[in-house]
């Protein structure tokens, strides 16, 4: 029995996007409903699956809490000192390493081996060197986001059909102008997933560090409803957290024109 | 290759090193001369020194045992459940639709800040570490399973049912072999993924093998040993990153 | 309907283009490789000149060097009696691959040598607009590249560097990826735009039938090092019809050129499979 023999004959009114939509729809309920099921039996360790209505509950009361959004705020200043910081240091030496294949070999080996290694292990020492405060937390988002940002730079600056560059030069573009009519253009879609990428690995970063010390933003309040068991309060902030997250990243995937793909090459869809 | 050219690529391997030995060198400079304080940053030679110092007082093989113990635990489980879930997504269109969207968001999504969670419902133990690790790992191998599957040149499916080949037959000798390469670039990243948020899981909750280490020694306000344990566990990393990729390459001739 | 273009082995209507006896040399893995080998042309006003050769007679490095995107090496490029060095207002490249700017309109494609000179907006695209027509892309103007096809996309490139009117046209197999009824309708195309503005053009190529079809002299290249073989004048009447292109003359054209062509494109071939079973053994 195969599913997909179902969707060549549909059944009567069922366009395909409405069977998905319905999909969905019924999967959520029955997570839910299962969750509150669980909830209620008390199987598990009582509030470890607090019941809907108490994350509800707790939900509400988050969102209408003057100190949470004092904290979500710091937060997000920290989150964009990181993407700042990280972001331009990485577009500036991912590119310079794109452009130019000597410093590529010598340096690129170091970035590409260090990208994946776990950043929060070098907390103790930004804690050393920039305080207990918000310093280390922004530190410790740039260091995170500037290897992925650097390669994808790098990558970008690669990829651009060279093509496109003899073009400028055999229109005798200035250096300005092949900056500002040629690389800048070819390179947005690159650049845009590299921030996008950047950003997600900046709040991870920024928030672990929070969690392991600090006193006040998102992280903190989570690692403090950990402390006090407030497990309703403590499902309440990653839900925010979450939607915030996934949230910013479509909303700068979509600000980016979200199906570039075609246009770079010119070929069609 | 030419000299020149194995020249040049020399030279650029020259230069690269030869920046960090300086950087080294310049900082042990300025420390000494007290141009940086030395209780932040500890002088680079005696950093150097503490790293065989700790390789022999901490225990460091054992720890790093641990680390590889959760780390395997949680690539099984990765492998199973996530190219499982592939091929399920692959059979069932209609889920594949709903769901692949949720899975690639997944994917991008800051899993690992769930930690606390997990602390609360496994305790402090090796098993929060796995869990986290195995849902980090996850969401790439799904994705490129499905990826590989569905990729499957067509010419090679005409040929399959050129041969009259059972739906069975179709999926072990035709669709997985030209979905495997995928699968282990699949395989490959959700084990990255799942080892640095086991080693950084170690590191936030104290416990396990090489994390904990660095967490150990921070707490001790051992300058040198906790940037030495840093060193190591990078060197590590990237001594591990680059087996990965040899193995990929070994398990790839044809490209 | 004919016009005066000059024809015969030099011309005495005055050079426009000269290139005088260029040598070409890389370095590469297996040692130096010499591309070209003296290579000599001169091209009049308002000709129209093919080069043709086989795969590896270093016709797109004599683009380079003619265009100046290529330096170090022996010899002279020169335009209007002015030795060039680098690339040169008066030369107009078109390239072999696709290099319509994917994040640019066709106009604003088009218009981009005039922005580069600083021609203000308004202008510029007016005489874009003209050339746009001129290859036969009226009502695409504000079309982005993704949404044409791979013909289309040519005449983009083929418009944008008309519209910085070279006085010389250089093109690089500007058909080569291009099917077979697409390249013919294009090279009618060329044809007339080159019967409109008197063009001069040098064309490479490959397809022996459109180098016969458009020009007025076809250079024949030799096989790696690069020379010129031999020349041939197409002493065919303009307007090219279908009906000159379906004649006896136009045949024996072609059966020249390829006889020629052939020799250089299986010693190619030849030195190739040498190249290439040196190198398995040696593995």
């Amino acid at each position: 029995m195969d599913a997909t023999d179902r969707l060549v004959m549909p059944r009567a009114g069922w366009s395909t996007p409405q069977r998905v939509r319905a999909l969905r729809i019924g999967i959520v309920v029955t997570i839910l409903v299962a969750w509150e099921a669980v909830a209620a039996s008390g199987l598990l360790f009582r509030d470890v699956v607090p019941s809907l209505v108490a994350i509800g509950r707790a939900l509400g009361r988050l969102l209408t809490d003057a100190a949470f959004y004092w904290n979500l705020g710091v937060t997000g200043a920290e989150i964009g000192g990181a993407v700042l910081i990280g972001g331009v240091s990485g577009l500036a030496v991912g590119l310079a390493l794109g452009a130019n294949r000597f410093l590529a070999r010598a340096y690129e080996p170091f970035i590409y081996y260090l990208g994946p290694t776990p950043k929060i292990i070098f907390f103790p020492i930004m804690i050393m060197w920039f305080g207990v405060g918000s310093g280390s937390k922004v530190a410790m988002g740039a260091l995170s986001c500037f290897f992925p940002i650097a390669i994808s730079a790098a990558a970008g600056m690669r990829e651009i059909d060279r093509v496109l560059i003899r073009v400028g030069t055999s229109f005798r573009a200035s250096p300005w102008q092949m900056v500002t009519k040629i690389y800048l253009p070819a390179l947005r879609r690159p650049l845009v997933n590299g921030i996008r990428l950047g950003l997600g690995i900046a709040i991870i970063g920024t928030l672990l560090a929070e969690t392991k010390l600090s006193n006040r933003g998102i992280g903190y309040l989570i690692i403090q409803s950990y402390s006090t068991f407030d497990m309703p309060k403590m499902y309440a902030l990653l839900i925010v957290l979450f939607v915030l997250a996934i949230g910013a990243n479509a909303l700068i995937g979509r600000f980016a024109g979200a199906d570039t793909s075609s246009l770079d090459r010119g070929r069609p869809r | 290759m030419t000299a020149r050219l194995a020249n040049s690529r020399l030279a650029a391997a020259l230069t690269g090193f030869g920046t960090l030995v300086a950087i080294l060198v310049l900082v042990e400079a300025l420390i000494r001369g007290g141009a940086i304080n030395r209780f932040i940053v500890p002088l680079p030679s005696q950093v150097l020194v503490a790293i065989p110092r700790i390789i022999a007082e901490e225990n460091v093989l054992h720890r790093l045992w641990e680390t590889a113990r959760e780390a395997l635990w949680a690539s099984v489980l990765i492998a199973v459940v996530g190219i499982a879930l592939g091929i399920l997504l692959y059979r069932f269109r209609l889920l594949r639709s709903a769901t692949e969207t949720w899975v690639a968001a997944l994917a991008s999504a800051p899993i690992v800040l769930m930690y606390p969670l997990f602390l609360v419902i496994f305790g402090r133990s090796a098993a929060t570490i796995i869990a986290i690790g195995f849902v980090a790992g996850l969401p790439p191998v799904i994705l490129k399973t499905l990826e590989g599957l569905v990729g499957a040149r067509q010419v090679l499916i005409d040929v399959g049912r050129s041969f009259k080949l059972t739906d069975r037959q179709m999926f072990w000798k035709i669709l997985l072999p030209a979905a495997l390469p995928s699968i282990f670039v699949g395989l490959r990243l959700g084990l990255i993924f799942a080892l640095i948020n086991i080693v950084g899981v170690e590191f936030l909750i104290n416990f396990g093998g090489l994390g904990q280490l660095i967490n150990d020694l921070a707490e001790r306000y051992d300058l040198p040993a906790t940037y030495g344990a840093i060193c190591f566990v990078i060197l590590v990393s990237i001594v591990f990153f680059i087996l990965m990729e040899r193995i990929e390459r070994w398990m790839r001739p044809i490209d | 309907m004919t016009s005066p273009i000059p024809t015969g082995g030099n011309p005495t209507a005055g050079v426009l283009l000269s290139v005088d006896h260029i040598v070409k040399r890389f370095t590469t893995a297996e040692g130096v490789i010499t591309a070209l080998d003296d290579v000599s042309l001169a091209v009049a006003p308002g000709e129209f000149v093919s080069v043709i050769g086989p795969s590896g007679c270093g016709k797109s490095t004599l683009f380079n060097i003619m265009g100046g995107l290529v330096g170090d090496y022996e010899g002279r490029v020169a335009v209007g009696g002015e030795t060039i060095a680098g690339t040169h207002p008066a030369i107009g490249m078109v390239f072999q691959e696709e290099s319509a700017f994917p994040w640019r309109t066709v106009i604003q494609n088009v218009a981009f040598p005039l922005e580069i000179a600083g021609v203000p907006k308004g202008e510029r695209l007016e005489r874009a607009r003209h050339f746009v027509g001129l290859v036969g892309l009226d009502g695409f103007e504000r079309r982005l590249p993704a949404e044409l096809s791979g013909g289309m996309r040519q005449r983009v490139a083929i418009a944008r560097t008309l519209a910085s009117s070279p006085r010389i046209l250089l093109m690089d197999e500007p058909f080569a990826a291009l099917d077979e009824q697409t390249r013919l309708l294009l090279g009618d195309k060329v044809l007339q735009i080159h019967q409109q503005l008197q063009q001069t053009t040098l064309l490479i190529t490959h397809n022996i039938t459109e180098a016969v079809q458009l020009s007025d002299r076809v250079l024949v290249m030799t096989y790696r090092p690069g020379t010129l073989k031999r020349v041939v004048d197409i002493d065919l009447p303009r307007p090219r019809t279908s009906e000159v292109v379906g004649s006896d003359a136009f045949g024996h054209y072609v059966a020249r050129i390829w006889s020629d062509l052939r020799e250089e494109a299986s010693r190619g071939i030849r030195e190739e499979e040498t190249r290439t079973l040196g190198h398995g053994a040696t593995r």
